[in-house]
């Protein structure tokens, strides 16, 4: 929102006289969602706005006021479309209201005056936005403004087929025993790629189907970049960091996955499909995903026993200098500059009231997500679900999240193109590394620390 | 009389003048424009505003700006005095939440927002809607921290109104980066693409994408023409319309039927297991084998259009030549090498240089196939460009960027476009015929 000081001062008191002016009319709001990244398992993202539309209309007319309040939802499966259709919507002046996507939009979005600061349309110190945890609003504030809500959070385990683990002499207690070892560092990324190799050795699974990561771009690949003692923003400056150790360590990792024919060259770039049917359907050894993925393989896959098929743990450590970890990646609810500064304040009182506990239970047991307050927690349909409590209360404590940058779209980029350059054999882990260190500096200068 | 003709004749073409301005012209002039900025998401395309952060504070302490000056723009303050209380009144907050206010709080001050609000949720006559409440903060405040100023002039006011001991230097250079919109950074995005290794590779593979497409496109074009043309006229108008297919098929369904073709458990992937040759994503799954499939998707669309080209130069050769050539016992081959080629000239130089140039700019079979992949093995100038412009998993999208590698495709387009021009002598093609048969 673009206000001059003046015009901020006449604008309260337009909104203060027509406030009392329009108590008595009726009021009618058309308030617009768009949700990014949202498939099959999610529609509770964007449902829960207009159930939330019903409860506020309903406590209107309890305070004897009409509001009529029509919510229009969409929804995109994939980010790429999602992001330009917001970006572009938003130069033509034809944003949703609210916007649901990842909270590392808040850097560039913010910068280019898309969003309004959420902090100014809501109360934190009220139910039930004082009860989600704190931390999570650090995750949704950029320059010391909060400028979303968190709309839910998960984490990206490490799975592992039980059977095939079997098949090669674990002892099921052996693979009970895994979560810990992986937590401890003892059981490395190295270790993993010696198991799959062992698998597809003993022929319980096909060459190549050792060990099966994400087919394209996304948070998880930071998870190893962590694993090998990377850090993404240098806690003293606030500044990005690439540290080149780390980095030639995670190149160099899949490059030797590859290497022992664990998982193709030419992965990358492969559908979510044939990852899911090969998972679920128990033709893989190895693989890592996020913790929604669950519901999505029990829904659409016909996995019947998620426990007794699959093991789960964090991303393990690939050396002695990274640590074991999962990347947790929240949506965010976030308030655009579109429509009126009325159409914003029930916007954001859509979003308050989609934020209690029962709502966002809704929406995290459907899809696998964890819990955002302990009052989520222990609502009875998330308190009984067996996979949410283990996300919430095993995985989400060594979550990281990736960093509320302006600059870390072009670096996340630049990781992800030369990951794939040395993945694929184009160029060597050393070039591909250097190529990136000049991408970033050459387009960051000193906004980011090069180690 | 001659000046209204002409008046008239203006009249006829500015429909298509008006067209050529907005559809061919505007988009030149606005990539060139584009491409000398640093336009991004971030920046926004139509112009930002003043604003100072947190962060920006930080980048300035970074960069030596005086510590005072930046402690004074940073702070925050709520306070409740005659002059803020009168403030509040002429905004128009209700007089007897102002009238509490005044009773309670008269003479205090606050360093935030949050514990101003909370004194102010304490007030019987406090607003019902949150929204309401933090709105009646605004006229206590003081403060110039993320509020956006429209022009440089009221931002630089609001700097020495803030920090009076700032220099008119300071106060420039802090306005001067407190800007977020987009600013001109001459060749900049050129620079850039110099210094990326990987600049080099985009444009070998473009070179070498549209030089095989092409060969195929032309070649395959012209041995079905000349097939056709022998072959009775049914069935070549069958085989004609066969080959049209790829052409007339909508893209994104033609994408989605070489997937099935070429994908995992798709329709060569299960003959190759049948004959155990390797088999597997052959899309994907390598490198030759994703060229090769690139090289056939286009290829197949721009055969046809070779093909039609070709069959209608054909048909002008005046039949009589082969019948002569006929009498004089000469073979097919003959008949293609020393009659139909050398009178297709033209037509083949037409569609080279036309194919050369569409195909340079043509990235949507391959955004819609390999993507560009395995890795960046396939990816081309122009689906570079829109990646880099206006589709990444990020959104991230880079306007600036984008136009300069675009414009770069148009120079090379007008470049090659006036080589072709001058090579092949296209004047002499619209020349009117020397011998009139």
């Amino acid at each position: 929102m673009t206000i001059l000081k003046t015009t901020k001062l006449l604008a309260t008191t337009a909104m203060l006289l027509s406030g009392t002016m329009l108590a008595a009319q009726a009021e009618d709001y058309t308030i617009t969602v768009w949700a990014g990244g949202t498939g099959d398992t999610s529609n509770y993202r964007y449902d829960n706005i207009v159930m939330a539309a019903d409860i506020l209309e309903r406590e209107a007319a309890i305070r004897g006021e009409e509001l009529n309040i029509t919510v229009e939802t969409q929804a995109w499966s994939g980010w790429d479309d999602f992001k330009q259709a917001v970006t572009l919507a938003a130069e033509a002046g034809n944003a949703p209201n609210i916007i649901i996507s990842g909270h590392e939009d808040i850097g560039p979005w913010s910068q280019s005056g898309l969003l309004r600061p959420i902090e100014d349309y809501v109360d934190f110190d009220a139910w039930p936005l004082n009860a989600i945890y704190p931390n999570l609003y650090d995750i949704t504030s950029y320059d010391g403004v909060v400028w979303g809500i968190p709309q839910d959070a998960e984490s990206r385990p490490f799975y592992y087929s039980r059977a095939h683990l079997k098949e090669i002499g674990w002892t099921d207690a052996d693979i009970d025993a895994l979560p810990a070892k992986v937590e401890s560092g003892e059981y490395t990324l190295y270790d993993m790629i010696d198991d799959a190799k062992k698998m597809q050795d003993a022929g319980v699974v096909e060459p190549g189907m050792g060990f099966v990561p994400r087919p394209s771009n996304g948070p998880d690949y930071w998870q190893f970049y962590i694993s090998f003692g990377g850090e993404m923003v240098d806690p003293e400056t606030g500044k990005l960091v690439l540290d080149k150790q780390a980095m030639t360590d995670m190149y160099q990792f899949f490059v030797d996955a590859s290497d022992a024919g664990v998982v193709p060259s030419t992965y990358l770039g492969s559908t979510w499909d044939s990852f899911h049917e090969a998972v679920a359907n128990d033709r893989a050894g190895f693989w890592h995903a996020g913790t929604w993925t669950k519901s999505e393989w029990e829904t659409k896959w016909g996995v019947d026993d998620f426990f007794g098929q699959m093991q789960y743990s964090l991303i393990p450590a690939g050396n002695e200098r990274g640590h074991a970890n999962t990347i947790s990646h929240p949506l965010v609810y976030l308030l655009s500059n579109a429509g009126t500064d009325d159409d914003a304040a029930i916007s954001a009182e859509l979003i308050t009231i989609a934020s209690e506990p029962r709502f966002n239970a809704l929406h995290a047991v459907k899809s696998g997500k964890v819990a955002l307050s302990d009052a989520e927690a222990e609502i009875p349909l998330f308190a009984n679900d067996r996979w949410a409590g283990i996300a919430t209360t095993q995985l989400l404590p060594h979550a990281t999240a990736i960093p509320n940058d302006v600059e870390f779209g072009p670096y996340w980029n630049a990781m992800f193109k030369n990951l794939e350059a040395s993945w694929t054999g184009t160029v060597s882990v050393e070039d591909a590394v250097n190529a990136l260190e000049a991408e970033v500096t050459s387009a960051l200068g000193d906004k980011i620390i090069v180690r | 009389m001659r000046a209204r003709t002409s008046l008239l004749g203006l009249g006829f073409v500015s429909p298509a003048l008006a067209l050529l301005i907005a559809f061919f012209l505007m988009p030149v002039v606005l990539t060139t424009f584009f491409a000398f900025t640093n336009m991004s998401t971030a920046t926004g395309i139509t112009g930002g505003s003043h604003i100072i952060t947190g962060n920006l504070l930080r980048d300035l302490g970074n960069a030596g700006v005086d510590e005072d000056v930046l402690a004074a723009l940073g702070e925050v303050s709520f306070s409740v005095t005659p002059e803020t209380l009168a403030a509040a009144a002429e905004a128009g907050v209700d007089s007897s939440f102002l009238g509490e206010i005044e009773t309670r709080l008269m003479g205090q001050s606050f360093e935030d927002a949050r514990s101003f609000e909370a004194a102010l949720k304490t007030m019987p006559s406090r607003p019902r809607r949150i929204r309401d409440l933090k709105l009646a903060t605004q006229p206590f405040e003081r403060s110039i921290l993320n509020i956006r100023f429209q022009s440089r002039d009221a931002m630089e006011a609001a700097i020495a109104g803030m920090a009076s001991e700032a220099g008119d230097e300071t106060v420039s250079a802090i306005a001067e980066a407190s800007y977020t919109g987009w600013r001109w950074i001459d060749g900049g995005n050129f620079q850039t693409l110099l210094d990326r290794p990987e600049t080099i590779r985009i444009v070998l593979n473009t070179v070498f994408y549209v030089a095989a497409t092409l060969a195929f496109n032309v070649l395959v074009g012209l041995f079905l023409a000349i097939t056709t043309f022998y072959l009775p006229k049914g069935s070549a108008g069958i085989f004609s319309v066969l080959w049209l297919l790829p052409r007339i098929t909508p893209v994104v369904l033609y994408a989605v039927m070489w997937k099935w073709f070429t994908w995992d458990n798709g329709f060569i992937y299960v003959i190759a297991k049948q004959l155990g040759l390797p088999a597997f994503n052959y899309m994907k799954g390598s490198v030759p084998t994703a060229w090769t499939t690139i090289i056939l998707v286009n290829g197949f669309i721009g055969a046809s259009f070779g093909m039609i080209l070709f069959s209608g130069a054909l048909r002008a050769i005046p039949v009589q030549q082969l019948w002569a050539s006929e009498v004089d016992g000469a073979s097919r081959w003959q008949q293609i090498r020393r009659i139909i080629l050398p009178q297709l000239r033209w037509p083949i130089l037409f569609v080279t240089s036309y194919q050369t140039l569409s195909l340079l700019s043509s990235y949507e079979q391959i955004w819609l196939t390999t993507n560009g992949g395995p890795g960046s093995t396939t990816t081309v100038w122009a689906l570079e460009a829109f990646n880099t412009a206006l589709n990444n998993y990020t959104g991230n999208l880079e306007y600036g960027m984008g136009a300069a590698m675009a414009l770069i495709l148009v120079a090379v387009g007008l470049v090659l476009s006036i080589l072709y021009l001058r090579m092949f002598r296209f004047d002499e093609l619209i020349n009117k015929p020397r011998i009139e048969f």
